[in-house]
């Protein structure tokens, strides 16, 4: 679970850029919760704090209880991340990318082999694993990259606008592994400036704008709280705009 | 900590490995440049050393000095008649020296008088000098041997006139002369141990965050320190097999290329080999841990390429500033690193142990600078900035 309470984080010289400005939100186990939001909305900062990649000005947030700011350590083992750029090494093969990162979280040979062979298995990856990565296709590479963001079995995982660049047939794959690992339990975070991709994934939407909690609820409530008969309408009349936003 | 930074080494070396293009280009630099360089050098060198062994000596006023002359033809030198221009051409580089014999050269002999013949050189030419030089002695072993005649028909021993006798003894091994050559081989060993990373450490460090994948990578729980001395040690190995490939080049030219015989007996065996290790050492850890941290500063690859050659610059300078320092080396010199390192290369170069003070000294600064670097590495590593470059 995800708890994030009130986290605060500015830029620039005398703080001037309110990136994110007194964030809450909670994301339960075992479903998908939607970062709706334009770009710039502050979607990136927030999942960069709660990876504990940048630390908040202000405000908390934990993971399974893991405080961003007091458990790096903690918090580090219990996230996987998977950004839209994905990162991969080109030269490495598929398996040898999903190993180093197993390595680094401290994984010993035998667990390795282990977790590898079931996430390639689970992914279908098991022709190309052994290729180098440059010769894969984009949902190829995201399905290496989610590999590797799952080797050591974290229990949240963080998506930062996974979907870009990703073909349709990709897309489809990618929600239906994203639904597969929330009916496991995992709680995900999932993030992004498309209506639609939220609206058909997750349960729960938080929708982000200029650094604040526009709104948050279900698709439903988001419904009833703007008066709005369609998603798309309800998104504007929230944001004040569409601006950013894709349909 | 654990074994992380062994595995961070590990994937970054084998990454580089496959990288066939730029490992080739590498490798390829490595074993043939010097070695090229080399001979033609010493083909330059061989050329002079010809130059000086055949003494041709271009003469005004052949007429006024028979005795002389026939004295210069007996030394095997070619006489020539000199060009009427031959100031200028001296000036110009086409003649080396020339000998003027005073026409009253017989007038002043037969009055008792010193015979006077002028040279007429221009010094400022490295190319003229052995010419010079030559003409030079064999005019003061004329005069010496007329000298000689004279005391003996007088009845008096020449020890009475000559009462010292120089013995010339020159301490110079045959390894020592041919400064230059050593020069290229002392430059070339350093400007290996400086380039050899330059590729590898941009490529793992501004190259990482260009290609996005520095990011996930400070996620995992890899501390900073350990990604500098993983990205470090894989730096040093292949600075390291740069090196030892240079020297390997060196090592093969001057045992089975056709080296010119240049009277320069020039010794780089397996013990010059070692030595040159040795010395290199210091370098083959520092450099590495500052392009590291100039790759993790530059916001992209090209930002930190400048600043490498930059570095570079200050590096290579030091040795050339070295050479035209003809004085005997300050004694601090041994704890500056590149011209420690320099110093010591001469040393093996000219067939001498490394003393182990200096050694010691030549290993301070480095080890203390790379643990430095690494530190900073590791501090820009754990800023929140480092990501802003993307």
């Amino acid at each position: 679970m995800i708890v994030v309470d009130d986290l605060r984080k500015s830029f620039g010289r005398r703080g001037e850029i309110k990136a994110v400005d007194g964030v809450s939100f909670t994301a339960p186990d075992g479903e998908i919760t939607g970062l709706l939001g334009p770009n710039g909305a502050g979607k990136t900062t927030l999942l960069r704090m709660l990876a504990t990649l940048i630390v908040p000005d202000a405000g908390a947030a934990a993971i399974d209880g893991y405080s961003i700011v007091g458990d790096r350590a903690g918090v580090r083992r219990r996230i996987g991340v998977l950004s839209d750029a994905r990162g991969l090494y080109l030269r490495l093969t598929g398996r040898e990318n999903i190993r180093y990162y197993g390595a680094l979280h401290g994984l010993d040979a035998d667990q390795l082999s282990a977790r590898i062979g079931a996430l390639v298995e689970t992914l279908g990856i098991g022709a190309i694993a052994d290729r180098p990565v440059h010769g894969y296709s984009q949902g190829e590479r995201m399905k290496v990259a989610i590999a590797r963001a799952l080797v050591h079995d974290p229990p949240a995982l963080l998506l930062d606008e996974p979907t870009n660049g990703l073909d349709i047939m990709s897309t489809r794959a990618l929600r239906e592994l994203l639904r597969t690992l929330a009916a496991d339990g995992k709680c995900l975070l999932f993030s992004s400036h498309v209506m639609q991709e939220v609206s058909a994934l997750c349960e729960r939407i938080v929708i982000l704008g200029h650094g604040r909690v526009v709104a948050a609820g279900t698709a439903n409530e988001l419904l009833a709280r703007s008066g709005a008969t369609t998603l798309e309408d309800a998104f504007v009349k929230l944001l004040g705009s569409a601006e950013g936003l894709a349909a | 900590m654990s074994k992380r930074f062994a595995t961070i080494a590990r994937k970054e070396i084998v990454d580089t490995w496959r990288d066939r293009r730029t490992i080739a280009l590498m490798v390829l630099t490595a074993l043939a440049v010097g070695p090229i360089l080399m001979l033609l050098m010493l083909n330059l060198i061989a050329n002079q050393v010809e130059r000086a062994r055949e003494i041709r000596l271009p003469v005004v006023g052949r007429e006024h000095a028979p005795a002389l002359i026939a004295y210069l033809e007996r030394q095997q030198v070619t006489l020539l008649a000199a060009p009427a221009d031959y100031e200028q051409k001296i000036r110009d580089g086409d003649l080396d020296v020339v000998l003027d014999i005073d026409p009253a050269f017989a007038a002043d002999v037969a009055h008792g008088k010193a015979a006077t013949v002028r040279l007429v050189f221009d010094r400022s030419r490295d190319r003229a000098r052995p010419a010079i030089d030559q003409a030079q002695a064999l005019l003061i072993g004329y005069a010496r041997e007329w000298g000689r005649g004279r005391l003996l028909l007088r009845g008096v021993a020449p020890e009475v006139a000559m009462p010292l006798t120089i013995d010339l003894h020159d301490l110079a091994t045959p390894q020592s002369s041919g400064s230059f050559v050593l020069f290229l081989v002392a430059f070339y060993g350093l400007f290996a141990a400086v380039m050899g990373g330059v590729a590898v450490a941009l490529d793992i460090t501004a190259g990482e965050r260009e290609r996005a994948s520095l990011e996930p990578l400070l996620l995992t729980p890899a501390q900073p320190l350990e990604l500098a001395i993983g990205k470090w040690l894989a730096v040093v190995t292949y600075d390291a097999l740069i090196v030892v490939l240079t020297l390997t080049g060196f090592y093969l030219v001057l045992r089975y290329g056709p080296i010119p015989a240049v009277g320069i007996p020039f010794l780089f065996g397996p013990t010059e080999f070692f030595r040159f290790v040795v010395a290199l050492l210091p370098l083959v850890l520092l450099v590495p841990a500052i392009l590291v941290y100039i790759g993790c500063r530059g916001r992209t690859y090209k930002e930190a390429q400048s600043s490498v050659s930059l570095l570079l610059f200050a590096i290579s300078i030091v040795p050339v500033a070295q050479m035209f320092l003809q004085r005997k080396e300050p004694g601090w010199v041994t704890w500056v690193p590149v011209s420690a390192q320099y110093a010591l290369l001469t040393r093996a170069l000219r067939g001498e142990a490394l003393p182990a003070l200096a050694l010691a000294q030549s290993y301070a600064l480095p080890l203390l600078l790379a643990l430095g670097f690494l530190w900073l590495v590791a501090r820009l590593l754990s800023r929140e900035s480092v990501l802003a470059g993307r």
